[in-house]
């Protein structure tokens, strides 16, 4: 018993920041039709940067999230404007491609500067846990991280929900051609979505990396985790990605425990392609006619 | 109809210089790289038929590819069998796999596909590293030697330099065009760019969409796995990461889409740009050139930098030709080529 | 004899009904106008006798036989082709390469399907066309392509969606002859049209749809003095 509840509480905590990432794509999916399959990518590089903020300046991970949301906000506008921007209108998969070779560049332009070693990053805090009776033990960094993306994703509902902005974003997202005509700056809106998307990516990349290893090429299977979220909560929606992430971290840790630790990426891609066969639209989605 | 002609003599002369290579070229270095050469020729042409023609952009060849590598290596590594008859339960194997992965991700279209497609090559490649027992897992597979091939007592080939795997990936390249050739001018070719280009329309035609893409996938799929094992084979070593992994699926489409989509040369024009340019990344030749061009000093900075990394950047080249190709030639350099030689065929005024 | 027979067919959507409970049967060489406001659930009805959608209630009887299930690309072996409202060429191919893809239902042999394409190309006066691609045509010429690729099937009953919609008055004209051209050789057709003056020169008999629901049926002149239709199909158009 106490493992299962061990388990399941680290499932929901590193749920929370998976939720993050797919949470991002599922905004950038949602306002402009695009997979972006450099998400995991762009994660890295907020990975890459919270490394340098704590080795160059010694800025705490978490802390650090007040500076690489900007950040990378920037980064995932310049990303819209100069490269996805112009394939608004082409073909899904070129789409893709374009995405899939921004992210080769970006983590390969990051193994050049960096090499590809591991890197750890090493806090205080980084192996302490809190005991909570019962023999289950939380892990620190993961509370934080976890409280921390709660934060975030209440802010980035209330911004979608309340401000004009939010609902501009949110208008184009229901379509696209509507909001035009109501006067909707729908290509200013992609910018924003495409840099809200980075920039929740590159979060969840700052939030890990006290837990996690951090290399060039840890983004691919990000990536691939964040379609799996997204798609289990129908693409395009944030409440869906939220408990997709969720449902995909606790998947994660049940079965790590329950089968072995090899194997549980496995068991969130069977039952990525269960739902694409049988619930394409997503569990909390409507099922199609 | 002189044109006809002319083409099958050049094509006659170009496939009777290509027989007579190894005859007059020793050094094994030019022999490597043409083998590279056939190799990616095999790849991209396999892909073409499902991704160029069909329009299933499959982002997860390597499943194919590995599977393919890996039946063949297993089975000499530990059960000694020959790789000539691996190979061909790797091809049952691969069979068997396409067809379970077309039943579940043709069902899908657009990103849904390709989706899936990356999905199962990722579960293969987790499962290879594993199933520790029959792969060896992430140590991967080294065969130290090849056993020969012999018909009867008569020693054909010993496998001991690079000639008989010249041979060898020189038919796997013919094989595959020739396989693509034939495609496109029969019925499956014109039902699969009917569906490529729509699909419901091309079901209003009287075509069964899962069928024919089941065939496209499988001839695809066979193709892959026949260049995987002769990648194994000549490599003498296979882990997950260089046959499995999601750069070797994306190199796969790679060559087509730079080259150009369904179009039997694409392929080829793709590999004569992609091979040489990262062999000579790999093999530090740019740096080298540089340096006595005098460009950079050997040993300055800058110098020093390109040396130690620029043979790691060939997958940095891929993302930023897969970026520039999509952008500014998305029919590839075919349809690049096509745009210079203007013909009637175009559009309508 | 009724070559086809639609029995109480309904469609839905979620709550919405797109057709409901539509019956009426169209004769062996003839033309049946279909007819009816938009988003009245013609094209829909085209998509359930197709086999794009299963209709949800009712049967569909081609040829004597029951085509409910079935798929569309069995639905065109069995002799029943339609066209798209919203014309769908194969852009990347040459217009009798569009061609030869309906040929190829009934040959496997390119000569052959070449020849056939090459016929079907004369039919709807596109041969000059032949080498340019599909996707590069003006729209008159592509909906003549639809018909062509269509009638390259070789099908009993051929199902045209809109054909005339958004060409001039000469274009419309030519597709009207190729229409009556297309009934002179005995083919039996089902035209959704909204010119009612070209649908009541083709027709033989018109259905009239609105909300989903049959309204009238009768000859073009029982259609036009049927006092519903002039309220709710005529009224609403020319209000
Ligand atoms: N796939 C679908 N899902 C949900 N609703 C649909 C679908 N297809 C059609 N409808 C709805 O069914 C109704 C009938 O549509 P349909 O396209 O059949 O009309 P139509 O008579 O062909 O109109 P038009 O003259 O504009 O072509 C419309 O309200 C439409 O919105
Ligand atoms: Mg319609």
């Amino acid at each position: 018993m106490a493992v299962f509840l061990q388990s399941l509480i680290s499932g929901i905590l590193i749920g929370g920041v998976y939720a993050l990432i797919g949470i991002g794509l599922t905004l950038i999916f949602g306002v402009m039709r695009v997979v972006n399959f450099a998400h995991g990518d762009i994660m890295m590089v907020g990975m890459y940067l919270t490394y340098l903020l704590f080795t160059l300046l010694g800025v705490d991970p978490f802390v650090s999230v007040l500076i690489s949301f900007p950040l990378m906000f920037f980064f995932g506008g310049f990303l819209q404007k100069v490269f996805i921007n112009r394939v608004l209108n082409a073909v899904a998969q070129n789409q893709i491609l374009l995405t899939i070779g921004l992210g080769l560049i970006m983590s390969n332009t990051v193994m050049l500067i960096f090499t590809s070693d591991y890197k750890i990053l090493t806090t205080s805090y980084s192996s302490s846990t809190i005991q909570v009776g019962g023999g289950v033990s939380i892990s620190t960094p993961l509370l934080i991280s976890f409280l921390i993306t709660a934060a975030i994703t209440a802010v980035l509902g209330w911004f979608l929900l309340k401000t004009d902005t939010g609902q501009a974003i949110r208008a184009t997202a229901q379509d696209r051609e509507a909001a035009q005509l109501m006067g909707i700056n729908v290509s200013r809106m992609s910018v924003i979505a495409f840099g809200l998307g980075a920039a929740l990516a590159g979060t969840a990349g700052a939030l890990i990396s006290p837990t996690y290893y951090i290399f060039p090429q840890v983004g691919g299977t990000f990536t691939l985790k964040a379609f799996v979220i997204t798609v289990l909560g129908g693409m395009g929606s944030v409440v869906g990605a939220t408990l997709g992430g969720i449902l995909i971290g606790v998947t994660e840790s049940m079965s790590a425990v329950y089968i072995s630790s090899g194997w549980k990426d496995v068991v969130v891609f069977v039952l990525f392609l269960l739902v694409l066969l049988f619930k394409p639209s997503g569990l909390m989605g409507k099922s199609r006619t | 109809m002189t044109k006809t002609i002319l083409k099958a003599v050049v094509g006659l002369i170009l496939l009777a210089a290509l027989l007579v290579v190894p005859r007059y070229v020793e050094s094994p270095y030019a022999l490597h790289m043409m083998i590279l050469l056939f190799l990616s020729v095999s790849q991209g042409q396999s892909w073409n038929i499902l991704g160029g023609y069909a329009g299933q952009y499959s982002v997860g060849h390597a499943a194919y590819f590995g599977v393919g590598a890996y039946t063949t290596m297993m089975l000499m590594h530990s059960k000694q069998v020959v790789p000539w008859v691996g190979v061909w339960v790797g091809v049952a194997i691969v069979i068997v796999v396409a067809l379970v992965i077309g039943s579940i991700c043709f069902r899908l279209r657009g990103p849904y596909f390709v989706l899936a497609s990356i999905a199962v090559a990722e579960i293969m490649r987790l499962s290879a590293i594993n199933l520790t027992t029959l792969t060896n897992g992430a140590e991967g597979i080294l065969a130290t030697e090849i056993p020969a091939f012999k018909i009867g007592e008569r020693v054909i080939t010993d496998f001991l330099t690079k000639v008989p795997f010249y041979y060898i990936g020189l038919f796997l390249a013919l094989l595959t065009i020739g396989i693509t050739y034939w495609v496109q001018h029969s019925k499956l070719g014109y039902y699969f760019q009917a569906i490529r280009e729509d699909q419901d329309a091309a079901h209003s035609l009287g075509i069964h969409i899962t069928i024919y893409k089941n065939i496209g996938l499988v001839i695809s799929a066979v193709l892959t796995s026949l260049a995987g094992a002769f990648y194994g084979i000549y490599v003498g070593f296979v882990d997950p990461p260089t046959v499995l992994g999601l750069d070797v699926s994306v190199q796969i489409m790679l060559i087509c889409i730079i080259g150009g989509m369904g179009t039997i040369w694409g392929p080829v024009l793709g590999s004569l740009l992609l091979v040489p340019l990262s062999e000579a990344l790999r093999s530090n030749m740019i740096t080298e050139g540089l340096v006595k061009v005098g460009l950079v000093s050997a040993d300055s900075r800058v110098g020093l930098f390109l040396k130690e990394n620029l043979a790691h950047a060939h997958v940095l080249l891929y993302g930023i030709l897969v970026v520039l190709v999509i952008l500014f030639m998305p029919e590839g350099l075919m349809g690049f080529l096509k745009k210079l030689a203007p013909r009637r065929n175009r559009e309508a005024v | 004899m009724a070559i086809l027979e639609i029995k109480s067919v309904s469609k839905f959507f979620g709550g919405l009904a797109a057709n409901s409970d539509v019956s009426f049967s169209v004769e062996q060489g003839t033309i049946m106008g279909l007819i009816g406001p938009n988003g009245a659930g013609k094209t829909t009805l085209f998509n359930c006798i197709t086999g794009y959608y299963p209709p949800s209630r009712g049967e569909v009887i081609f040829d004597g036989r029951r085509m409910n299930g079935l798929q569309p690309d069995k639905v065109c072996m069995l002799g029943m082709v339609r066209t798209w409202q919203k014309v769908r060429p194969l852009a990347k191919l040459s217009v009798i390469d569009n061609v030869m893809v309906g040929a190829l239902a009934h040959t496997s042999s390119l000569k052959h399907a070449r020849e056939l394409a090459m016929e079907q190309l004369k039919v709807v006066r596109l041969e000059h066309r032949e080498d340019f691609l599909a996707g590069g045509l003006p729209i008159g010429e592509r909906k003549k392509l639809e018909v062509a690729r269509a009638l390259a099937t070789k099908p009993k009953l051929l199902l045209l969606d809109e054909v005339m919609g958004g060409l001039n008055p000469a274009e419309s004209e030519e597709i009207i002859q190729l229409i009556l051209d297309i009934k002179a050789q005995g083919l039996t057709q089902m035209v959704i049209e909204h010119d009612m003056k070209a649908i009541m020169r083709i027709s033989d008999r018109i259905v009239v749809l609105t909300s989903g629901e049959k309204l009238t049926e009768g000859t073009p002149q029982e259609v036009v003095s049927n006092q519903d239709v002039i309220d709710a199909y005529l009224g609403e158009s020319h209000a």
